[in-house]
């Protein structure tokens, strides 16, 4: 036998940790956001989605003018044009007299955006005379350019043009006529550079200048800005666009919470319970998928009795949470049913688990991933079919903006004014661009397969 | 190593060649379909101008629902009758009327007679008679037809009962005394008769081969028989036709074209502008921002006042707070058609609106408008201020309820009413609210009476200032706002039947004072157009009265080469 000692018995001293935790455990979700914040894409997306809530809630109360409030001054404005304009009297008709003297045509007074007077001489041939004007000069192929106006008298030897004048330069020609309106020879032509030009009404009106400053005629102050420029009606750009981002987003984020959060029920439920019930649930679903949804739209237009000049905004919000939701549903139901049978809820049962407790703990959860990712996806959707319908005229009533309907405004005027096509259709690209995108990072981050790829 | 860049290689070079394989058979593909494309329907003849075939292609806006001249009311099929059919006298090129059919005629109190010219055939030989202008008024009248365009043949004696199934259609006061002489007795006076003839509703028509057809009369190229200058020869319904010249036709001054192709329709505006670039059309009309394109490319463009007037309706039926005098006088006075013409639809060719009587209405030496001058307009917001305080005592409102603005959805409708919305939120407080529909319902609605204000238009049918003066009388079934008036229905009356022209005319002018100082209108604009002609087409027209587009005169000169 061996002797054994009281040292034999002591305690082994614990070895050194070979094998540990070096990092904090991560949950799912930290997880989740570490892979989120790893993708540049989807965090620059992220930013983009937050700058444009910004846009949206911040930006009236920065920006704080009426979307609606005409300015007829400053029409079809490009972003960034000047506004510097000279004070004058309060137009008054005119009905020829000037002291201007000369031969041919010639102006009656200084040219000015407000109206251009032109006077000439009478020509012994003519019968009458047709006034035109150019924005180019008129060039040895005679093209006068816009025919303004046609008098068949001759004694009529003055013209007031006050057709959309903008601060610019212009080519008038007056050319003879005979009795049956064939034009004769003997064209004058006259170049006029026209001046930006107000009134102390409209400046007054409009608070142009600070109260204390007393302004006069003949004096220049600065017309109202407009940042990014002006619509057809002389409207705010930049604030149709916000006014236009609430009704987006409101669709676009509305709808899609809605309709997905019922799909979540309409899902589990169908899947938990699983059989014959399961069965008619998801006939149902396929049943709500084969409605034409265009037709649904003008449908619930007339059931919700929206009246002429009346926003259609509520009914497309029903209209989208009615139709839309079988897609979720299938989709959580495909997960609740995969779910149901993994080993783990066995156990959890066994251990005694009730119906409510293994669905909130262990199934819901288990598809927050794809609801997120489904979200995502369905709010670009939800706002292209928003402007989709504006586009056609289902959607928000004027004045209301909406992106859609500036779009469609916007594109009647493509060729002179690019700027109101433009600006609504970035903002409509770059919304559901930042969203796909950001779907498509969290679906890579929340994708627990790939977790350990790295 | 070797091996796999060898093989790279090979793949990239077949690859290529794939896609060059792909490319090649998409290109014949393009070729083949286009091949086909080319040849279903009518060959596109390419070219607006074709002078060898003495041919010109054109446009039309819409498809016409048909072509039978006594039941068609729309502006497109107005079009192509104008070509293939004559009426018993015809606007010249100056708008002045020609004998058409009849080679004169006689007007006076209690009837007319017209003599038919003897040369005057259908196309395919036979001789146009009294007959078939007797069977084709008839024809309009009878209930079972329901032509909305009957009354305009109202003058003529027992048209109205008849229409309206009162009394048998050979009660009708026209009858063919022989072959080449129509009498007509008159209901009352109508010294514009004349005036009347010449349009589309008093074409004729042939009882053997409108008997012949079926019922289908006008639906197809075969279901027509013309007496114009051109045949329909090819009508492929949605897309085309061809108009061919009508060799029995009398008159050498029209017809001057053997051909005319309408290769397109559609009333795409850019679409047309396009074509017109292309040199796939003789001639196109301009909108507004279409302008500068014109002017960049140096084309000679051309202005016409269409003669269409377009005014703010009201609801005069009593339920309604525009039937308020003072209300209306609010809205009146709050907007300046200046503005609108100018700065909102910055259409060139387009008239601020002053009166209900167009600029071109002739009085009785000259314009109406300067023997009837009326006070001139002007922006007063004190003045409509005031009348809205009135009108808002009379009806004991403290606020107005939300005014419904009826439009139509055009894009320059919409234009108008979103200013108007804003123009009187702004001055006045009122908040409107726009209700756009289709031409149809917007029609329904302005009958059913379903508005406040209505944006309307009205043409005119014939070169009378009744055209436009008897437009409110409490019988007209056009007076869509029911306006009612005792005295507007006596000015419309003695406008109607008084044969001294000067009372006539001081009618007229007081029907002018009566809108104005009633408010029965607001009026908009007067509509013109700006449009391009190709340089080498002479005699094309346009026309206020009748077809908006007449080639009848048109003729291609070869020397603007």
């Amino acid at each position: 036998m061996t002797n054994l000692t009281s040292t034999d018995f002591e305690p082994i001293r614990h070895a050194q940790e070979i094998q540990g935790i070096s990092r904090p455990s991560l949950s799912y979700w930290r997880d989740a956001w570490i892979r989120l914040k790893a993708n540049k894409r989807a965090v620059s997306s992220l930013f983009l989605v937050i700058g444009l809530l910004l846009f949206t809630i911040v930006g009236p109360i920065v920006w704080n003018v009426d979307p609606a409030l005409q300015d007829l001054d400053q029409v079809g404005q490009p972003p960034g044009s000047g506004r510097l304009a000279v004070i004058v009297n309060e137009y008054e008709p005119w009905a020829g007299e000037s002291e201007a003297i000369g031969t041919g045509l010639r102006l009656a007074e200084n040219a000015t955006t407000m109206a251009v007077r032109l006077k000439w001489d009478n020509l012994s041939s003519a019968v009458g005379y047709r006034i035109y004007r150019n924005i180019f000069p008129v060039g040895p192929e005679r093209a006068y350019g816009i025919p303004l106006a046609e008098y068949f008298d001759n004694t009529v030897l003055y013209f007031e043009d006050r057709l959309d004048l903008k601060p610019r330069r212009y080519y008038y020609s007056v050319v003879p006529i005979d009795a049956t309106g064939i034009l004769l020879d003997g064209y004058q032509t006259i170049t006029v550079d026209v001046l930006r030009v107000t009134t102390l009404a409209e400046v007054e009106s409009q608070g142009l200048s600070a109260a204390n400053i007393n302004l006069e005629i003949g004096d220049s102050v600065n017309l109202a800005l407009h940042p990014l420029g002006t619509d057809y009606l002389g409207r705010d750009m930049l604030a149709r666009l916000m006014a236009g981002a609430r009704v987006s987003l409101f669709i676009g984020i509305g709808a899609p919470c809605l309709f997905i959060l019922f799909g979540i029920v309409y899902g589990s439920i169908a899947g938990f319970l699983g059989g014959r019930i399961d069965q008619i649930m998801m006939r149902f679903a396929d049943f709500v998928v084969a409605l034409p949804f265009l037709l649904f739209m003008i449908l619930f237009k007339i059931a919700f009795g929206i009246g002429p000049g009346e926003s259609g905004i509520f009914p497309m919000l029903v209209a989208l949470v009615i139709l839309m939701w079988p897609a979720t549903a299938r989709l959580v139901r495909g997960q609740i049913l995969q779910i149901r049978e993994q080993g783990y809820i066995g156990a959890s049962r066994l251990l005694g688990a009730k119906t409510n407790y293994l669905i909130l703990r262990h199934m819901l959860p288990n598809t927050l991933g794809v609801v997120l990712v489904t979200i995502t996806f369905a709010i670009p959707g939800a706002i292209f079919i928003e402007a989709f319908l504006s586009f056609i005229g289902m959607g928000v009533a004027p004045p209301t903006p909406s992106w859609g309907s500036m779009s469609n405004e916007g594109i009647k005027n493509m060729l002179t004014s690019p700027h109101e096509l433009i600006l609504p259709a970035i903002l409509i690209s770059v919304t559901v661009l930042a969203f796909n995108l950001l779907g498509d990072g969290l679906r890579d981050a929340l994708d627990a397969r790939l977790r350990n790829q790295e | 190593m070797n091996r796999n860049g060898s093989n790279g290689g090979s793949a990239a070079r077949s690859l290529a060649l794939y896609a060059a394989y792909v490319l090649l058979a998409v290109a014949i593909l393009i070729y083949i379909l286009a091949f086909f494309a080319g040849n279903t329907g009518i060959a596109i003849n390419g070219g607006a101008i074709n002078e060898e075939r003495n041919s010109i292609t054109i446009a039309l806006s819409e498809e016409p629902p048909q072509l039978d001249s006594t039941r068609s009311t729309d502006a497109v099929s107005f079009v192509v009758l104008a070509h293939t059919m004559e009426g018993l006298i015809a606007y010249d090129q100056n708008d002045q009327l020609t004998p058409g059919a009849a080679e004169r005629w006689e007007i006076r109190d209690d009837g007319a007679t017209f003599w038919i010219r003897e040369e005057a055939t259908w196309s395919d030989g036979q001789p146009v008679t009294a007959h078939d202008f007797e069977f084709a008024w008839k024809r309009v009248l009878d209930p079972d037809t329901a032509a909305q365009y009957a009354f305009i043949l109202y003058p003529i004696k027992n048209a109205e009962a008849v229409n309206q199934g009162d009394l048998p259609k050979e009660m009708l006061g026209v009858r063919a005394v022989t072959d080449l002489v129509l009498e007509v007795d008159f209901e009352r006076p109508t010294p514009y008769f004349d005036k009347l003839v010449a349009f589309n509703t008093y074409f004729p028509l042939r009882e053997d081969f409108f008997e012949s057809t079926n019922g289908r009369y006008g639906a197809d190229a075969a279901m027509l028989l013309s007496n114009g200058p051109y045949i329909l020869t090819e009508w492929v319904h949605g897309a085309s036709m061809v108009w061919e010249k009508n060799p029995y036709y009398w008159n050498s001054e029209k017809g001057l074209l053997d051909e005319i192709v309408t290769a397109y329709i559609t009333n795409d505006a850019n679409a047309n502008l396009n074509l017109f670039k292309d040199g796939q059309i003789v001639q196109t009309g301009l909108t507004a921002p279409m302008l500068p394109t014109a002017m960049e490319q140096r084309w000679q463009i051309d202005r016409f006042m269409d003669g269409t007037l377009f005014f703010l309706e009201f609801n005069h039926r009593e339920d309604r707070v525009t039937d308020n005098l003072n209300f209306r006088k609010a809205l009146y006075f709050a907007q300046d058609p200046s503005e609108l013409v100018y700065k909102v639809l910055k259409e060139a060719s387009y008239l601020p609106a002053e009166s209900l009587f167009p600029i071109w209405i002739q009085g009785l030496q000259g314009a109406f408008r300067k023997e009837y001058p009326l006070p001139k307009h002007s922006l007063d917001l004190e003045k409509a201020r005031e009348y809205l305080d009135l009108a808002r005592q009379e009806l004991g409102l403290e606020d107005f309820p939300p005014i419904i603005l009826l439009t139509g959805d055009s894009s320059l409708s919409l234009l108008a009413a979103e200013y108007y919305q804003e123009l009187y939120k702004k001055n006045l407080g009122l908040e409107l609210r726009i209700d756009a529909q289709i031409f149809k319902q917007r029609l329904a609605k302005m009958t059913s009476g379903d508005f406040d204000i209505v944006m309307a238009g009205w043409g005119p049918d014939y070169f009378d200032a009744l055209t436009f003066g008897d437009l409110f009388a409490s019988w007209n079934l056009n007076n869509r706002g029911r306006y009612q008036s005792e005295e507007m229905d006596n000015l419309v009356r003695t406008a109607q039947s008084e044969l001294d022209p000067q009372k006539r005319m001081d009618a007229f002018g007081s029907i002018q004072e009566l809108i104005n100082s009633d408010v029965v209108i607001i009026p908009m604009y007067e509509r013109g157009v700006s449009f391009v002609v190709d340089p080498r087409l002479k005699g094309f027209k346009r026309r206020s009265v009748g077809p908006q587009v007449d080639y009848n005169y048109a003729y291609i000169d070869s020397s603007q080469n």
